[in-house]
């Protein structure tokens, strides 16, 4: 089941029950799911850390990603006031293809 | 050549990378729509989706000219979240987010404020009730906000949807930065071999890495 699907599950189950509790078990499910995606540096792969800290290291993650991008945006930008348009595109298809 | 070949091998490299990534996962017959992030495919979507859309910026800028660097940075972010937004077909939250508050800001641009900002916060009421786990800690929910107004509009979403849509998040702010480095490094090998001939006095950077 993706996991989205699960979360509606849960929901929806929830809501039959009158009950709008999310088990314990689900939320860690999630949480490890999440400590998965974290890059080897930062505690991937280790079965006991806390909730906590996988958020704290998301978090710091997601900063991070966000300043490579405002990097690499900058950088594009620079290449593309300097560059010349039908020769970038051919190069750009060109790897593309490849 | 030097520079095609460079930018064959950190393709080659990527390539080998996604297909690492992509068979485990559909080996294991996990979710099929946050891995679509790692796939070749996504990628060239993205990457083409992008090149077009800032060749626009280009255009725009020449013309109406924000020659500020920050401001031209600006824009290339802000056209590489959009596209990547695109790329994720409305299927979560942080994506309806990203092309929703772009539309409300040249809505008030354009209109000068004659009408009042129109369009709904793209939230559900939903679940409030079910907004946290019973117990969880107040550390854990200072940090769930944290997150919370990181990923674009999941400001108020109940734990477990927030947890979806960060690792959706992620797993896509990943193939933006990977297919906006490999982009760089076209241009770069472009503006580099570009020789005298092009006629283009371009302040040519020093040599790719």
């Amino acid at each position: 089941m993706t996991l989205l699907n699960q979360i509606q599950t849960v929901r929806s189950r929830s809501r039959q029950s009158g009950s709008s509790r999310i088990t314990d078990e689900q939320i860690s499910d999630l949480v490890s799911k999440l400590q998965d995606l974290l890059p080897e540096a930062r505690l991937r792969g280790n079965d006991r850390v806390p909730s906590s800290r996988v958020l704290q290291e998301t978090c710091s993650y997601i900063r991070s990603l966000h300043r490579e991008v405002d990097d690499l945006s900058e950088r594009l930008s620079e290449l593309l006031a300097t560059s010349d348009m039908s020769t970038a595109q051919a190069a750009v298809i060109r790897s593309l293809l490849m | 050549m030097a520079s095609t070949s460079s930018s064959t091998s950190v393709d080659e490299r990527e390539r080998k990378r996604k297909r690492a990534d992509s068979t485990p996962s559909a080996g294991a017959g996990a979710e099929a729509q946050p891995s679509k992030w790692r796939t070749r495919r996504e990628h060239e979507i993205y990457s083409s989706k992008l090149f077009e859309a800032l060749r626009l910026v280009r255009g725009g800028s020449t013309a109406a000219s924000p020659s500020t660097a920050p401001a031209r940075g600006r824009a290339v972010r802000e056209a590489a979240d959009r596209a990547l937004a695109v790329a994720a077909r409305g299927r979560t939250r942080w994506s309806r987010a990203i092309l929703a508050s772009r539309r409300r800001r040249l809505q008030a641009a354009h209109r000068a404020r004659l009408r009042a900002p129109a369009c709904p916060p793209s939230r559900h009421p939903s679940a409030a009730a079910s907004a946290s786990a019973a117990g969880k800690a107040p550390a854990l929910a200072r940090k769930a906000k944290v997150l919370g107004r990181l990923v674009p509009g999941c400001q108020k979403l109940p734990f477990p949807a927030l947890l979806s849509e960060a690792s959706d998040y992620i797993k896509a702010l990943e193939m933006q930065v990977r297919a906006m480095t490999a982009l760089a490094e076209v241009l770069a090998s472009v503006s580099s071999s570009s020789s005298p001939a092009s006629g283009s006095s371009s302040s040519s950077s020093s040599s790719p890495a």
